[in-house]
């Protein structure tokens, strides 16, 4: 079996090949961690039982991981002459089918990701067979388009506990060929020619290396692989490991003959068991079969390899640390020089380098440095393999030619988050790293782009987060990392860290001041420029760039005591609360509705939102998109409930008795007039707030009624006038002054300016975005927002009986249900996709069963009208998928296909802008886009007595998140007029029961009842009955109470 | 408290003495070979003897690497992988839940993440991990050694339920 010479080499290679080629069809199970983590094992079991149940003759044997995590496990089948094929998401179960489709060769009912027809194992080459023309062949589908497989050469191709295997795919020639033919200073040569650099995470140029420890004498010396990957969130050592031993210790083999080393250490960490059990059988293989020990494949070379296992410290990744740990101590790193190529494991030459840089050592010998030159950039040549996890579709490993923009690997390869959520950062390189922003997606994948950014490659994981993640919280939970993990030797690490890590413990839990920032920053400079080792100089990476890239998302913890991403639990009552723009708290209406004390709940949601039975109909639930309940079932229907809630207060009376309480409560005037505005539910919430801290609060509108876009925007099928009417009483009862027909330019508006002690401003985003295309100007064109002001003034409307309507966010939903309730037959027109549309997704499904046809990827190009001038059809141009845009969105490309389609009215419905030239004049500046300029956590505007809130600030967004801006305004104005800090002192408690119930409540999620959509023609009824009232008492028990802590 | 027969230890010794980063492979094959999973002290006093190892630095080693723990596990180990993939995916309020929720009232430190807690009745013990590498089905939590993906605070429910009820049965 020990090999000594090229025949014997070869002849092992033969025999390698008949278990590849076994001449009977070949099963191999992607039997790596995450791959047993997903069944594999089970799936490998019953596929022999299965097999052997049937009399077929099969080849079934585990190989490593192909890299694409998400879709494991996965399969891989080869029938002699055919690809092979490569099954994903395999179960158990599917046993049966999958040797049913062996025998039939015809895999058209199994679930199959791609076809391997030859493979460049880089050192050699396989030919599987050609056909099977229907399965995409691997380099054709996304995740594996983009990348180049130079490291992961074997991986999930060939088994990795056998040696013979790795033999027949070229391995161990590069090594024979390296002992007989080239010298040690020419293998060095050769790497230097590659430019090959530390796949560790320095980038430091692996042939310098080596020529430091060629040159130093001694009896003996250590070449060391770094396997300890201690980067939480990235596996690729893991899985190379797994999947392909072999490289690893060939790679090994050869530096160490380059250097003239004899002994050999990897350090595995001890977490990864899996790739320690392989690495000692291949060990064992390796010196069996003379690839390891004295004299290698016969030559005069000795080398051996021992293997240490790792025992959990993120500080022995740093190579002075990890010599002491070999030595026996504590893993402290100490000064260099000496450098551990003058002086290393007990006091011996010694050279360390990361897995990765050895499995690429056999691969540039086998082809070549120019070959690897080939590949990458000028300065950073090769690949590199990522780990592509957290909240990203395709999590996987990932070996990118370096120098590609990140982008590629996100969303070309990744497939965004896969969820409604988008993309806020990645993480690269592990706490030594930093998080990088959307807007810097672009950014090429090498060393020196990533260290502008501040951050590094490191070992190569990226870990990408979502709206949901908070940024202190990522810049805290590393901190805490490094300052349990810093060794303690130096005082910049150890203090520092701490003291970085108990401001952002101060900032997240809302307790920080302004100057804990310039202090953050002044410690993580200090400990940059002055700790020992790379640990610390590294550790502040985290924190500096959250800092860099998101100083925001500090301000808000420290100015606004609020986590967005509603992390920080400090800061919130529960995620739905946090999430709801108006902050109402929903585990407490829920748990006071639950106890039966139905007023004490309409009251406390009334503490927060004065119009809860209108938006409970209308409000795009940011609850529920938070909802803990739906790791079970579905998010809790948290608006239908205060909705029913409201509904049933209402209807028993119990409300006035509240409004009385409340009018009873008003606080004695303060003698000051507030102006505020436009009437819509930002200008309503802040008189409501403002009247009841007892200012003197009068409104001015354009329009005849109160309401702004809820009376004159969303139709009456979603929210019945009379009911926010009902709930608009209270302003009048107040005290709130309405002066209606009173649209205000700018010289109204100085007056306004002048004679009040202060202005809230909000009139929204009301005007249609223009479209000019040929034929716009034709009769029967319309804006969608004046349609839907029309229909809600009562005016008389003639559009068509055909209506094409452009757009497909709420306006348009909102305007195509109403043309179609008016009889029209009425169709979408949609430059994206489905799955783009912003509208509200339920207004989606309501809208398809309602007849409304939709046309995607079109774009208008033009309108033809008849010889009355009246439009007769719109010519579309259809749209292609183009590629993603830096927010991870499709960018639709033009075609030259054209459509046209025959209509008699167009609608407009591409968005809102503000109109805001009537503040020209007050001091208010704006923005580019049109929008005002404020403070974003005041609302006050670059006039100190003008605040502005609602759509003019934001632009276009829901009108709960208007309300929860008119709230946070009136806080703002309150304290600019008094002086003082009243508004706690609106609140009433009302204490309710705090425990959580042990078991989980088991009823099934409630769908509201709604009239039958033959019912909806010809009227504008109320489309939703809401929850009854046994539904409503289901939904409350399903909440899970995520506030008690 | 259970300790490791001298026999056995002297053969652990022997299996890894002279060998680099012997110290390491030494102590943790005592401590996956006690059943308590852990360094008893006699066995670290036999280390040094037999090693001239000084115990002090013994000691010091012993405290230094998270995977070590110097007094046993309970009957049931429960590992929260706390990696960067598995935090963003919630894996602290995993670890949350399991500290709210089984008895560790008479830890008083109060407990945090980075120690090794055991319940009064010697049934669970919680710690977290630096990372498993199991990225991609985070979040991952680990409960005698056997990886479980995609958790939840409703699965892990589950499970303690389920393993305390084979305790009762026993």
């Amino acid at each position: 079996m020990r090999i000594s010479d090229l025949k014997g080499l070869e002849k092992v290679k033969q025999s390698g090949l008949k278990s590849i080629f076994p001449g009977k069809p070949r099963i191999t199970v992607g039997m790596d961690t995450c791959g047993i983590g997903n069944g594999a094992k089970e799936v490998m079991i019953e596929l022999e039982k299965t097999a052997k149940k049937n009399k077929l003759d099969v080849f079934i044997e585990k190989t490593g991981c192909f890299g694409f995590c998400a879709a494991e496990p996965l399969v891989n089948i080869h029938i002699p002459g055919l690809p092979l094929v490569i099954l994903k998401e395999v179960k158990a179960k599917d046993a049966g089918k999958i040797i049913k489709a062996i025998k039939k060769k015809d895999f058209s009912g199994l679930n199959v990701l791609c076809k391997i027809e030859s493979w460049d194992h880089i050192t050699g080459e396989i030919k599987y067979g050609s056909g099977l023309d229907t399965i995409p062949v691997w380099n054709g589908i996304d995740f594996f388009k983009f990348q180049k497989k130079i490291v992961l050469r074997d991986c999930g191709l060939i088994n990795p506990e056998d040696i013979e295997e790795y033999i027949a795919v070229g391995g161990y020639f590069p090594l024979f060929k390296v002992l007989n033919n080239i010298s040690p200073e020419n293998v060095i040569e050769e790497v230097k020619k590659s430019k090959l650099r530390g796949r560790g995470g320095a980038g430091f140029p692996t042939a310098i290396k080596w020529t430091l420890m060629r040159q130093e004498k001694s009896e003996d010396k250590y070449v060391v692989c770094n396997a300890d990957e201690g980067d939480p969130g990235a596996y690729m050592n893991r899985n190379e490991i797994e999947s392909d031993p072999h490289m690893l210790i060939e790679g090994m083999v050869i530096a160490a003959y380059a250097m003239g080393a004899n002994k050999g250490v990897i350090y595995v960490r001890a977490e990864y068991p899996l790739a320690v059990e392989r690495l000692v059988k291949s060990i064992a293989q390796a010196r069996q079969y003379g690839v390891l020990g004295d004299n290698i494949l016969g030559s005069k070379f000795s080398f051996d390899i021992n293997l240490v296992e790792g025992a959990g410290a993120f500080v022995c990744g740093e190579e002075t640390a990890l010599i002491a740990s070999i030595e026996g101590f504590a893993g402290r790193p100490t000064q260099r020089p000496p450098f551990p190529a003058q002086k290393g494991i007990f006091g011996k030459p010694t050279n360390i380098n990361n897995v990765e840089t050895f499995c690429n050592v056999p691969a540039i010998i086998s082809k070549g440095a120019d070959w690897f030159m080939g590949t990458g950039t000028k300065n950073s040549p090769g690949t590199k393999v990522f780990s592509l996890v957290g909240k990203i579709k395709n999590t996987g490993l990932v070996e990118m030619p370096l120098g590609q923009p990140l982008q590629t690997v996100i969303y070309n390869i990744g497939g965004g988050t896969g969820t409604k959520k988008k993309i806020k950062a990645v993480q690269t390189g592990g706490p030594s790293g930093g998080c990088i922003p959307t807007h810097l997606f672009n950014t090429p994948l090498d060393y020196e782009s990533l260290n502008s950014l501040g951050t590094i490659m490191g070992s190569g994981g990226i870990v990408v987060m979502d709206d949901d993640n908070c940024m202190v919280d990522v810049a805290k939970y590393f901190t805490e990392f490094t300052n349990h993990d810093s060794c303690g030797k130096c005082t910049p690490c150890r203090e520092g860290l701490y003291h970085q890590l108990k401001i952002l413990e101060k900032v997240c839990a809302g307790k920080a001041v302004d100057k804990d920032i310039s202090l953050l920053k002044d410690v993580g400079a200090v400990i940059a420029d002055t700790a020992l080792c790379g640990l610390g100089q590294t550790a502040p990476n985290p924190v500096m760039t959250t800092l860099r890239y998101f100083p925001l998302e500090y301000e808000h913890h420290i100015k606004g005591h609020r986590c967005p991403s509603g992390v920080c639990l400090d800061l919130l009552i529960s995620p739905c609360e946090n999430s709801c723009p108006l902050h109402i708290n929903i585990p407490g209406y829920i748990e006071l509705f639950r106890e039966g004390r139905l007023q004490e709940s309409f009251e406390l949601i009334l503490q927060e939102n004065f119009l809860p039975s209108t938006t409970g109909r209308i409000c795009h639930f940011h609850c529920k998109m938070r909802c803990r309940r739906e790791d079970i079932d579905k998010p809790v229907a948290q608006g239908e409930l205060h909705r029913f809630i409201a509904d049933k207060v209402y209807k028993n009376g119990l409300e006035k008795g509240v409004y009385a309480q409340i009018l009873k409560n008003k606080f004695k005037s303060t003698g000051k007039k507030v102006g505020i505005v436009g009437a819509g539910p930002a200008g309503l919430t802040a008189a409501y707030y403002l009247s009841r801290l007892g200012h003197d609060v009068t409104v001015f509108d354009a329009k005849q009624k109160a309401g702004g876009i809820l009376r004159y925007g969303i139709p009456s099928y979603r929210l019945p006038k009379d009911i926010m009417d009902k709930e608009l009483g209270i302003l009048k009862k107040l005290g709130v002054k309405f002066k209606f027909g009173n649209r205000l330019d700018s010289e109204k508006m100085k007056k306004v300016a002048g004679s009040y002690d202060a202005v809230f401003t909000a009139t929204g985003a009301y005007k249609e975005m223009p479209f000019e295309i040929k034929g716009s100007g034709l009769k029967g064109v319309w804006s969608g927002v004046d349609f839907l002001d029309k229909l809600a003034s009562g005016e008389k409307i003639r559009t068509g009986k055909n209506i094409v309507i452009v757009g497909a966010g709420n306006v348009a939903i909102d305007a195509c249900r109403s043309a179609r309730r008016l009889g029209a037959k009425v169709t979408i027109l949609y430059r994206r996709g489905k799955d783009d549309m912003p509208a509200n997704s339920q207004e989606i499904e309501e809208s398809y069963n309602e007849g409304i046809g939709f046309i995607f990827y079109a774009s208008p190009e033009e309108i033809v009208g008849d010889e009355k001038g009246t439009v007769s059809k719109i010519i579309a141009r259809k749209m292609a998928q183009g590629d993603f845009d830096i927010s991870g969105r499709r960018k639709p490309v033009a075609t030259d296909e054209m459509i046209e389609i025959p209509c008699d009215t167009i609608m407009f419905a591409i968005g809102e802008k503000v109109d805001a030239r009537y503040l020209d004049g007050t001091g208010v500046a704006l923005n580019r886009d049109g929008t005002a300029k404020t403070d974003i956590f005041t609302f006050v505007t670059d006039n100190p007595k003008i605040f502005a809130g609602g759509d003019l600030v934001t632009g276009p967004g829901t009108a709960v998140e208007a309300m929860g801006q008119g709230k946070a305004a009136a806080k703002s104005i309150d304290k600019f007029l008094t002086g003082l800090d009243r508004w706690n002192s609106l609140y009433k408690k009302i204490e309710y029961k705090n425990i959580a119930d042990i078991n989980t409540y088991s009823g099934k999620p409630q769908n509201d009842k709604k009239i039958p959509v033959t019912a909806r023609k010809n009227n504008f009824n109320e489309v939703s009955y809401g929850l009854d009232a046994k539904q409503a008492q289901c939904e409350s028990l399903r909440c899970l109470r995520c506030d008690i802590k | 408290m259970e300790t490791l027969p001298k026999e056995r230890t002297d053969e652990i010794i022997k299996k890894y003495d002279s060998l680099p980063g012997s110290l390491l492979s030494i102590l943790e094959e005592i401590q996956t070979s006690t059943k308590g999973k852990f360094l008893p002290e006699d066995a670290l006093v036999r280390v040094g003897e037999k090693t001239r190892i000084p115990l002090s630095r013994i000691y010091s080693v012993a405290t230094f690497y998270s995977f070590f723990n110097l007094v046993p596990q309970g009957r049931h180990t429960i590992v929260v992988c706390r990696g960067t993939a598995c935090h963003t995916r919630k894996s602290k309020e995993l670890f949350d839940y399991l500290k709210a929720h089984l008895d560790f009232s008479h830890v008083k430190s109060g407990g945090s993440e980075k120690e090794l807690m055991t319940t009064s009745d010697g049934n669970f013990t919680v710690r977290t991990v630096a990372c498993f590498g199991q990225c991609a089905l985070a979040p991952v939590v680990e409960v005698d050694g056997v990886i479980y993906g995609h958790m939840t605070v409703e699965k892990l429910k589950t499970m303690i339920k389920k393993i305390s009820k084979e305790k009762a049965k026993k």
